[in-house]
Order: structure tokens, then C-alpha cells, then sequence
């Protein structure tokens, strides 16, 4: 990777911003230039003008569903004047499409309330009163029928009573409450008018007619015609619509098109600074696309300009961005290893050893070729919904399959498929000396991978002596040396207990060196440290014994679930069998993933990965996708 | 426990930094250099910028100096006493959202309506951005009606449509705010209750005593529009106090039907800033008795952002003075160092 300073024209900047948007190999460094002189922002009003437009197409394509971006037959600058014009154009638009949206505003609420009549009618129904008293005021007393917000009721009613009347909240629905308020007539109304106003009260009104005809069924026809007519009025309000986007669907492409070919320069805008005529920008740029950059800008730029580019210094090691695996197999696999983090410039990605370990073990622990079978079919079954990771399935699902086949095993059954290597539940011991050795190339492998990524950033010291450097190393091969011995009945050795306690020695004295403390803390902190660095290379090896007790763990549920079906007739046998597969495949299945996650991200990347990178996201201009009309 | 300790000791230290009666005359005598140098005040010394622009970027970096204590001192909180802390803070948010719906009822620009914002750290802000984008009344109005805010709506649609005075929208907002404040306190059990009902309800009893003055006798609500815009307090302020005080025909004759203490505190007060200058102190007594003495770490964070606020608002009244050039003794009485009759009797 390489940092790149681009020195250009101020008039060349939108030119400039769209073809390094179309090399697609640019990432903006947003920090300040070191020359004091550049302090000025000069697309600042552009990106507010943009802001502006874009805001509006996107409430615009609220209502009208706007597809994501059309397709760019040319490339060209969209210079200020013409975004002025597009956001204007847009504003327009937006002013006849904000009409349409409080339209239906007016049409949901109205809605709304004759819901809201339809139960407060329900409710009086079983009432022996003349529902028509309430529609009119009396002589002397004086009605309000209505809903307010459920938590307006209580200071309401307390309201209510100093202006002389009586609140009854008889039905709550949702975030309403349906009061009466009943006082009475006199110079107190007034005041409650405004207080009424206060806590959004609003009126229910009794339907005209009802004291003549209180059939609570024409009362329900009359409300679900009135429901008819705003349905009516939807549709013509959406067809409407539909009209009025019809006749503006090439402007709003068209500004579509322009937003998307100013977006670049907005995007570029925190990264610019400029003095006078003369602006700067700041990126980084993979070494392989320094060329073709320059050869875009050549070609592009009528004005003159210079790029400078040069190694990032150390110091900016952490800010310099980290190019992704591209490789489509691996793209499930590098979705999990973002989840622990993203490699730091410099460091290993792990993704190709994530993708092998991670299929050889999940095979290993969950090897069958019938339930392998199903989760690859499954995966690519419902592969839309599984987007990148239908691929993740359809692998493990192999890698199961490849192990069935080694193992021989079928959903379980171990008769019917002659193993091409061995069952693991005949051979438990091989299993487990095997699932060892694996862990010991594993964490040999992590160690190594650590030592070369702090060698990458100049950290020698790290390298040799920090967490799993070559001191660690040393330690951890000697241990295995001298467990080979004792495993083969003899003694630990002196050549490997020597080497166990040199590097267990030169340990300790890089702690006893780092450490600012006094001696009595210092003494103690060196002994758990080195304590710790016996236990936890001991108990990480023993820790990869889990891989073939998983395996073990497969064979022996299957058995179990066999030994039902074989207690059972025909019907039977097939049902247990069939529902016992299901059982091993969810249960053992997630089981299994998330164990070989925990050694993948405790026992691997915690000892090389630091992920504490950030993604390569180079400026790139969005197109290819398609305008689509509403309803169509 | 351990969570409490460092709260407690947390709170102690930033005590420090509030100002008694002394540091404050010794503040009033200086200059606006040395103000601005000793509280990190950099704006008020830029040349060729205007008055107004300098008192908002003052009040700007004193509430982001509030605000910073604020994020520090919830850091180690748990995340009930967090939020009664964070709807303390939004009052500062809600200070937007009235900007912005009045800016937006009056067709101010934008820009103008920009100024007037406060620039608020992520966990306190509202998401107002669509509401600063709506680009007319009705749309502003459909924008809140999907906010948290919906129930207020309403009452701005009303306002809208029947040109009323936004005084009923924005008292709803305040209302809301109070009635958060007190269910949050409400929450908690044992010490923390007991200290949060002292505290949130001596906040609550001077904004409701202020109000209800206001509304009655300045504004002349009748009592049940009066009663619906308070919020009944933890404290002494409660409902039925409330109610009956609403009712009362006369300034003299609420003061006189005031529980005890309020009845002596606010003995022989004549007019509604005594009444609000008195409150104030009745509040920084009851927040400085919590801080001293409560073992309740929420509920000493909360007295200490109580009166650092208060600090912060005489601080930047202070300065305010000195950039409108308004004499000394004027000043004395923005920021209660002498009683507000003095100058006003002597320039008679």
C-alpha cells in the first residue's frame, strides 16, 4: 500500500475526484494536511448543495420506491450551477410529492377514527341510554364524548375537576384512552375548551340519526361505508401518484444520475483541503494501481497536477487500510474472521487458514455423508436467504461428506459404507493421539504466523520474547519433545527439560526486565507469568482433544438413536431414525460449529491476530442498478 | 459496592470545581481575559466576531463542559441510574427540538435555525436531523408524528392550523421532560430512592411553584388550565397540593397556603423573580445538603450536575454582562450576589 498526495487545480477537483472514483483503487485519508497553508474547504458548499438534493431524492423515494442507482452511459462533472439546478428541480418535486404524502396522512387518520368511533359505539351499545343526549348539549349540562393520550388522562381529570366537572375514562385503546366529561353549562366551558386543547382531546362524534335509529348494526354499516369512501380515496390518491410519477420518472433519473457522479467529490470533500487555486488530497493506493492511477489522471485532468506516493511510515502503520480477500470462496469465511476483527497492514490474513482448519475440523468432528449431504442441499435450498454464507454451507456440508466417506458413515449407520480410512469409535485412541498431534502443528503454526507478523512491524523484542514468540516457541517444542518421551515410556529427557527451563529462564527475565514494580510484586508477577505460560501451552494442546472426542461424540449418538430405532417395527424404525438425524444435526451440529469457533478464535487468532485494522474502502462510483417505477 | 466507591469519590473530586459565594465575587471583578483563560473560554477573545456569536459559542463550550461531566460521571453507572441521569441532560436536546419546531412554524431559514443549536455529544442527541430536514410545516408535522415526540404532535398540528401561539406545544415538551425525570427516580429502592425524592422533588417544587405563579397570575389561566400544565411533585408539591393551590385567586394567598419549609422561604417574597430567586436557593440547599451528606452515589452525581449548572448559567450571565457593557452593579444581581431592588431603588 501506498500513500498517495495528489496536488490538482482547484477547477479540476470534481474532474480529478471522478476518475479516481472510477480506478476504484483510492482511499481518502481524511487527516490535515502538515502545510498550515491548505486550510481551506473547498467543497464545502458543494457537499451542503448535495446534502440538500440527496435528502429530497431519498424522501421522494420513500413514496415513489426508487431502485438504487441507474446506470452511467457517460462519465462527466456535474459542476456547481448544475447541481443547483438538479436540487432545485428536486425541490419542486419534493414540494408536489410532500402533498401526496400529507394526503395520505389526512386519509390514515381519518381512519384512525372512525376506528376509534366503531369502539367507542361497541362500547355504548350495551348502554339502556338515549345515546342521542349526548350528541347535543342540555340545558344544563354540558357533554364532551372523545379519546386523549392515555398519559394526559389523570392530569386531565384533575383539570376537569377544578372547572366543576367530572371526567369517566370507561375504555383504553392502545396509547388512547375514550373519556366523557360531564359538567355543568355555565362560564366554566370555555376554560375547558382550552384546557381540552392542552391534552389533544378530541371530539368522538355521536353519528346524527342515532337517537332516532340506536341499531347498533346500521350504525356499523354507516361507519363501514364511511371506511369504503376513504378507501376510495386512497386509490385515487395512489393513482394519482402513480400518474404523477409516471410524468416525472426521467427527471428523477436524471437527477439520480447527476447526484450519483457528484457523489465522489462529496465523498473526497473531508479529505481536500486547497489554498488560493492550488488543493491537495490524501489517500492510499495499492503499490500494483499507482499506475493506472496516474495514467487515469493523466488522461482525465486538462490541468496540470502531481502524485506523489511513498511507503506509509511506521507510525502510520495503523492507519494504512487492509486490502480484503477477494477469492468468492473465501468471502463467507472472511465475514467470520470480521467478526473477531480486521488485519492490521502488515499482518497475515488468516483467511485461507481460517477457510482450511475450519472445514478440516468441523469434517472431522461431524463426518457423515448423509447428514453432510443435507447441510450442503439445505444451503443451497435457501441459498437467497443465506446470502454470501450459502457457500459456508455447501462446504462444510463437503467437508462432512469427505469425512463420512473416510469414516463410513451413513446417518449413522456404519454397515452399510465400507470406511475408506477408519470409524473413529473402533479406533478411539488413534483418534485422540491424532486430534494432539493436530493441535500441536495448530498452535505451532499460530506461534509462527505471530512471530512473523511482529517481525513485519519491526517489533524484534516481540518477536523474540512477547506472547508466543520464538522464546515461547522454543518453550512449547521442547515441552512436546519431552512429552513424546514420557509417552513412549521413557524419561522427559535432559536435552528438552535443559530447553524448558532455558527459555522458561530467559522468559522471566524479559518479564523481570518490562515490569516497574517492587521486587515483592515483581517476584510474584514473574512466577504466575511464568506459571501461566506452562499451564496454558499444556492445556491448549489438550484442548484440540476435542476434536476427536466430537468425533467420538457423532459415532455414539448415532449408535444411541439406532439402538431406538432397532427397538422399534418398521414404521418406527424409520420415524426414530429420521427425527433421531434431525436431533444430531441441530443439536451436535451447532455444538460442533461453535467449538470449532472457540479454537479458532481462542486458540488461533488470540495468539497471532490483532484485528484491529481497518478495511480497504476505496472511493468507487454506484451504478449498474436500475431506476424501477412504483407498482410496476 | 465497589461501583458506588468510585462514583462517590468521583463525585467528591468534581465537586471541587463548583464556585461558593466568594470565588463568585472574585469572578465578578475580573476581567473578561482572565474569564476567558481560566475556564477554557477561547471564543470570547476572537476579534472581528459579533457579540451574539461570541455569547453563543461561550454557552456552547459551557454546556459541553457540563455535558463531559455528565458522560464522566455515567461511565461506571449501571444502566437505570444512566438513563435518570441522560433525561437530566436532555434537557439540552429538548432545547433543539423547540428551536426546531419554531423555527420551522416561523419559515425561519435554515441556516438561522442552525445557529440557534446546540451541538450535543451522540448519547444525548434526538435524532432531529430528519426534522431539520423537513422542508415545511406539514412535513415537520408527519416527521414528529413518528418521533418519540408523536403525542406532541397533535399539539402542534393544532397550533399549525389554528395560528395559535406555540406556548402549548412547548409546554407539553417541558411537561414530558419533568414527568420522565420523576418515573425514573421513581425506579430506585432504598438509599437512592429516598435521596432522588428529595432532589428530583425540590427541582420539580420549584418548577411547579414558578409555573403555576406564572400561569396564574402573569399569564391568567384559569385554575384547571393552570392545574393540566404542572407536574405533581415527589416532594412537597404533590397532586392534591396542586390541585388546591390552583384554585387560589391571589399570588399572597398561594404563598400563604404553601407547605412547610416553603411557606418561610418564600415569607414576605412580593413578586415572581423573588419567588424564582428564593426557589433557587431553596433547590441549591436541598442539591448541596445531598451532595454533602446523601451515600447515595446517583443521587450525589445528580445534586453536583444540579449545581454546576447553576454555576455554569451564572458564569455565563456574568459574561454576558460584560459583553453588553451593563454596569457592575446590574451584573451583581444577574448572578445573585446583591438583591434585585438596590440599583433599580438608587437609579428611582
Amino acid at each position: 500500500m501506498k500513500h498517495a498526495r495528489l496536488l490538482v487545480m482547484t477547477d479540476d477537483l470534481p474532474q480529478a475526484s471522478l476518475a479516481l472514483a472510477q480506478t476504484e483503487s483510492f482511499h481518502p485519508d481524511p487527516r490535515p494536511p502538515e502545510a498550515q497553508a491548505l486550510s481551506e474547504a473547498p467543497g464545502r458548499g458543494y457537499r451542503e448543495l448535495y446534502q440538500q438534493a440527496r435528502s429530497r431524492l431519498d424522501k421522494i423515494a420513500r413514496l415513489v420506491e426508487l431502485e438504487g442507482p441507474p446506470d452511467l452511459p457517460t462519465l462527466r462533472v456535474v459542476d456547481h450551477a448544475e447541481l443547483a439546478a438538479t436540487n432545485q428541480e428536486l425541490a419542486t418535486r419534493w414540494e408536489e410529492a410532500s402533498r401526496f404524502e400529507e394526503g395520505f396522512r389526512r386519509i390514515d387518520d381519518a381512519e384512525r377514527f372512525i376506528r376509534d368511533q366503531a369502539a367507542a359505539l361497541a362500547n355504548f351499545a350495551d348502554l339502556k341510554i338515549d345515546l342521542g343526549t349526548l350528541r347535543n348539549k342540555t340545558r344544563f349540562l354540558d357533554f364532551y364524548v372523545g379519546i386523549v393520550p392515555r398519559e394526559n388522562v389523570s392530569r386531565l381529570e384533575g383539570a376537569v375537576r377544578l372547572a366543576d366537572h367530572l371526567l369517566f375514562n370507561y375504555l383504553q385503546r392502545g396509547d388512547s384512552a375514550h373519556v366523557i366529561i360531564v359538567g355543568p353549562r355555565g362560564e366554566q366551558e370555555a376554560q375547558l375548551q382550552s384546557v381540552l386543547a392542552s391534552a389533544a382531546f378530541q371530539a368522538l362524534p355521536i353519528p346524527q340519526g342515532l337517537d332516532e335509529d340506536a341499531d347498533p348494526a346500521h350504525q356499523r354499516e354507516r361507519l363501514a361505508q364511511r371506511q369504503a369512501e376513504l378507501e376510495q380515496q386512497r386509490q385515487t390518491l395512489t393513482e394519482t401518484l402513480a400518474d404523477w410519477r409516471h410524468t416525472h420518472q426521467d427527471a428523477l433519473l436524471e437527477a439520480q444520475r447527476t447526484l450519483l457522479l457528484a457523489e465522489p467529490f462529496v465523498t473526497l470533500d473531508p479529505s481536500i483541503r486547497s489554498t488560493g487555486h492550488l488543493a491537495v488530497l490524501a489517500g492510499w493506493v495499492p503499490a500494483r494501481a499507482v499506475v493506472a492511477l496516474q495514467q487515469r489522471l493523466q488522461d482525465s485532468l486538462s490541468l496540470p497536477f502531481q502524485l506523489d506516493c511513498r511507503d506509509p511510515r511506521p507510525d502510520e502503520r495503523p492507519l494504512v487500510p487492509s486490502v480484503p480477500v477477494r477469492a468468492r470462496l473465501l468471502q463467507p469465511f472472511a465475514l467470520l474472521v470480521k467478526q473477531y476483527g480486521i488485519p492490521q497492514y502488515g499482518e497475515v490474513d488468516p483467511t485461507p487458514l481460517f477457510a482450511l482448519t475450519f472445514l478440516f475440523m468441523f469434517g472431522s468432528m461431524f463426518g457423515d455423508l448423509g447428514q453432510g449431504a443435507v447441510i450442503a442441499l439445505l444451503a443451497w435450498a435457501f441459498r437467497r436467504r443465506l446470502g454470501r454464507f450459502w457457500l459456508f454451507g455447501i462446504l462444510a456440508g463437503l467437508s462432512s461428506m469427505l469425512f463420512g466417506l473416510l469414516y463410513g458413515s451413513l446417518f449413522g449407520y456404519e454397515e452399510i459404507l465400507p470406511a475408506l480410512w477408519k470409524s473413529p469409535i473402533h479406533h478411539p485412541i488413534l483418534m485422540l493421539k491424532l486430534a494432539l498431534g493436530y493441535g500441536v502443528l495448530f498452535l505451532v503454526t499460530a506461534c509462527l504466523l505471530a512471530i512473523y507478523n511482529r517481525l513485519a512491524v519491526k517489533n524484534v523484542a516481540g518477536a523474540l520474547f512477547g506472547h508466543h514468540g520464538a522464546i515461547n516457541l522454543l518453550f512449547y517444542l521442547a515441552l512436546v519433545w519431552g512429552g513424546l518421551n514420557l509417552a513412549r515410556g521413557d524419561d522427559f529427557g535432559a536435552a528438552p527439560l535443559a530447553l524448558v527451563l532455558a527459555t522458561l529462564g530467559a522468559l522471566a527475565g524479559y518479564a523481570w526486565r518490562q515490569l516497574q514494580a517492587p521486587v515483592g510484586e515483581k517476584v510474584l508477577v514473574v512466577f504466575i507469568e511464568t506459571l501461566e505460560t506452562i499451564i496454558g501451552y499444556i492445556s491448549n494442546t489438550l484442548s484440540f482433544l476435542r476434536v476427536a472426542a466430537f468425533s467420538l461424540n457423532h459415532a455414539a449418538l448415532s449408535i444411541a438413536v439406532l439402538t431406538l430405532a432397532n427397538m422399534m417395527g418398521t414404521t418406527g424404525h424409520v420415524i426414530t431414525v429420521i427425527l433421531g438425524n434431525v436431533f444430531v444435526l441441530v443439536l451436535e451440529g451447532g455444538i460442533v460449529m461453535i467449538q470449532v469457533m472457540r479454537l479458532q478464535y481462542y486458540e488461533g487468532f488470540s495468539r497471532y491476530f490483532s484485528g484491529d485494522g481497518h478495511e480497504f474502502t476505496p472511493l468507487r462510483l454506484r451504478r449498474g442498478v436500475r431506476l424501477t417505477t412504483h407498482g410496476t | 459496592m465497589r461501583t458506588q466507591a468510585y462514583l462517590n469519590t468521583r463525585v467528591t473530586a468534581l465537586s471541587t470545581r463548583l464556585l461558593d459565594r466568594q470565588q463568585m465575587q472574585t469572578l465578578a471583578q475580573s476581567s473578561l481575559g482572565t474569564l476567558a483563560e481560566r475556564f477554557g473560554l477561547d471564543a470570547l477573545l476572537e476579534d472581528g466576531v459579533a457579540k451574539a456569536a461570541r455569547s453563543r459559542a461561550v454557552e456552547q463550550t459551557l454546556i459541553r463542559a457540563l455535558l463531559a461531566e455528565l458522560a464522566i460521571l455515567i461511565r461506571p453507572m449501571s444502566a437505570p441510574e444512566r438513563g435518570l441521569l441522560l433525561t437530566w441532560g436532555s434537557k439540552f436536546a429538548l432545547f433543539n427540538l423547540k428551536t426546531l419546531i419554531r423555527g420551522k412554524l416561523y419559515q425561519l431559514d435554515q441556516s438561522e435555525i442552525r445557529e440557534h443549536l446546540y451541538d450535543l455529544p451522540a448519547v444525548l442527541r434526538l435524532p432531529n436531523q430528519a426534522l431539520f430536514q423537513a422542508e415545511n410545516v406539514p412535513e415537520l408535522l408527519r416527521v414528529l408524528e413518528r418521533s418519540p415526540y408523536s403525542l406532541i404532535a397533535r399539539q402542534a398540528r393544532e397550533v399549525y392550523e389554528q395560528q395559535r401561539d406555540p406556548f402549548a406545544l412547548e409546554a407539553a415538551i417541558d411537561q414530558r421532560y419533568c414527568a420522565e425525570l420523576v418515573r425514573r427516580a421513581q425506579q430506585f429502592q432504598g438509599e437512592d430512592a429516598l435521596a432522588l425524592q428529595q432532589l428530583v422533588g425540590g427541582l420539580l417544587d420549584r418548577l411547579d411553584l414558578l409555573w403555576l405563579l406564572r400561569f396564574r397570575f402573569s399569564y391568567g389561566f384559569s385554575p384547571s388550565e393552570a392545574f393540566y400544565q404542572l407536574v405533581p411533585s415527589p416532594k412537597l408539591l404533590h397532586r392534591e397540593r396542586l390541585l388546591q393551590l390552583a384554585n387560589l385567586e391571589t399570588f399572597d394567598q398561594v404563598l400563604d397556603a404553601l407547605p412547610s419549609p416553603l411557606d418561610q422561604t418564600l415569607a414576605g417574597c412580593g413578586n415572581l423573580i423573588e419567588v424564582q430567586r428564593r426557589m433557587g436557593g431553596y433547590l441549591d440547599a436541598e442539591a448541596r445538603r445531598v451532595l454533602g451528606s446523601s451515600r447515595s452515589g446517583l443521587a450525589r452525581a445528580l445534586a453536583y450536575l444540579i449545581l454546576r449548572e447553576n454555576d455554569l448559567s451564572l458564569l455565563f450571565s456574568l459574561i454576558q454582562g460584560r459583553l453588553l457593557g451593563l454596569p457592575q452593579a446590574l451584573i451583581e444581581i444577574g448572578i445573585d450576589l446583591a438583591e434585585p431592588h438596590c440599583p433599580m431603588d438608587t437609579a428611582a
